[in-house]
């Protein structure tokens, strides 16, 4: 137990400061985002809100860095 | 503030319609994918089987990245378990297609379906036979903290603060799960599936929750800057 971990439990405890979007409204856009992101365009000042949700929703947090990884590693298919 | 007193309903910072690329729609590879997938006969089939592969990719991607923290499954667990996501994905994908906007690669939009299908089923495996904590145990650590010597008095007061406005602010729902989520790391979709209700429903009490108590840390003259969390 030290400053920096007390530091961790109270952001988790108290979450971001400002507006954030629900996780519904995380998943909805989340391609989006991770698109913007990938392309080094300002994703958060397109959607709002989104940063916020990724540092107060741990799993939405995850699913982020999961679509980023995934859509960064390229290769996609093509349909037949 | 009284655990009754009501809080700002949680809602998006803006409009999300007015920052959207207006007119962009889909690209062309992302209009070849809703054409075959909502063509008919072979080239449907075809399709479908395309999107099933991508599918199947995006979720052994997330499977492999977590395999390591569910040592006690098998290879055929996980082999099962990328499988059902992959099926379970096309389901939805199939079932939301019109919901496609084209503001991003249909690949893209595709994988978040089978990413999220994979990661839900891991925690929850990574969480089936363990015990879900609630209040005590998490409610015991935070007792614990800011009276190290490595805690400042400023931070102690803060802390001290915290606990007193979880005890006194919050109602027993949002304390069960600002403890679970926050203290005691429980992944909110197990947590989701443990009181049989959803990751967003949860999520809107944790931010009720969070509210409440920098509501309570504002009474009490504690303001809380990103600074001094982060």
């Amino acid at each position: 137990m030290n400053e920096r971990d007390d530091r961790r439990l109270l952001r988790g405890m108290l979450g971001p400061d400002g507006p954030e979007l629900t996780c519904e409204q995380c998943f909805e856009e989340l391609d989006r985002y991770v698109e913007l992101e990938l392309a080094g365009a300002d994703a958060d000042a397109t959607i709002p809100g989104m940063s916020a949700h990724l540092e107060g929703c741990p799993a939405c947090r995850e699913d982020h860095a999961s679509l980023r990884d995934l859509v960064a590693s390229g290769d996609d298919p093509t349909p037949a | 503030m009284t655990a009754g007193a009501s809080v700002a309903p949680m809602r998006p910072a803006v409009d999300l319609r007015a920052g959207r690329q207006r007119g962009r729609g889909p690209d062309e590879e992302s209009r070849e994918w809703l054409s075959a997938l909502r063509g008919t006969g072979a080239r449907r089939d075809e399709a479908v089987a395309g999107l099933h592969a991508l599918l199947l990719r995006a979720a052994r991607f997330e499977v492999a990245r977590r395999r390591a923290t569910l040592g006690h499954l098998r290879g055929d667990d996980f082999d099962d378990i990328a499988m059902q996501s992959a099926d379970d994905a096309l389901v939805a994908v199939l079932a939301k297609l019109d919901g496609y906007r084209g503001e991003s690669r249909f690949t893209t939009w595709a994988y978040k379906f089978a990413l999220l299908e994979a990661a839900v089923k891991l925690r929850r495996r990574a969480w089936q036979a363990r015990e879900v904590p609630l209040e005590p145990e998490g409610w015991d650590l935070l007792a614990g903290r800011g009276s190290s010597p490595h805690a400042d008095a400023e931070g102690g007061e803060l802390l001290g603060a915290v606990r007193r406005g979880i005890a006194e602010q919050l109602t027993p729902h949002q304390r069960e799960v600002l403890v679970a989520v926050t203290l005691n790391d429980v992944p909110i979709d197990v947590l989701a599936e443990r009181l049989n209700t959803t990751r967003g429903a949860l999520y809107k009490t944790l931010h009720d929750a969070r509210q409440r108590l920098r509501a309570h840390l504002d009474s009490e003259g504690l303001s809380v800057s990103r600074e001094e969390t982060g």
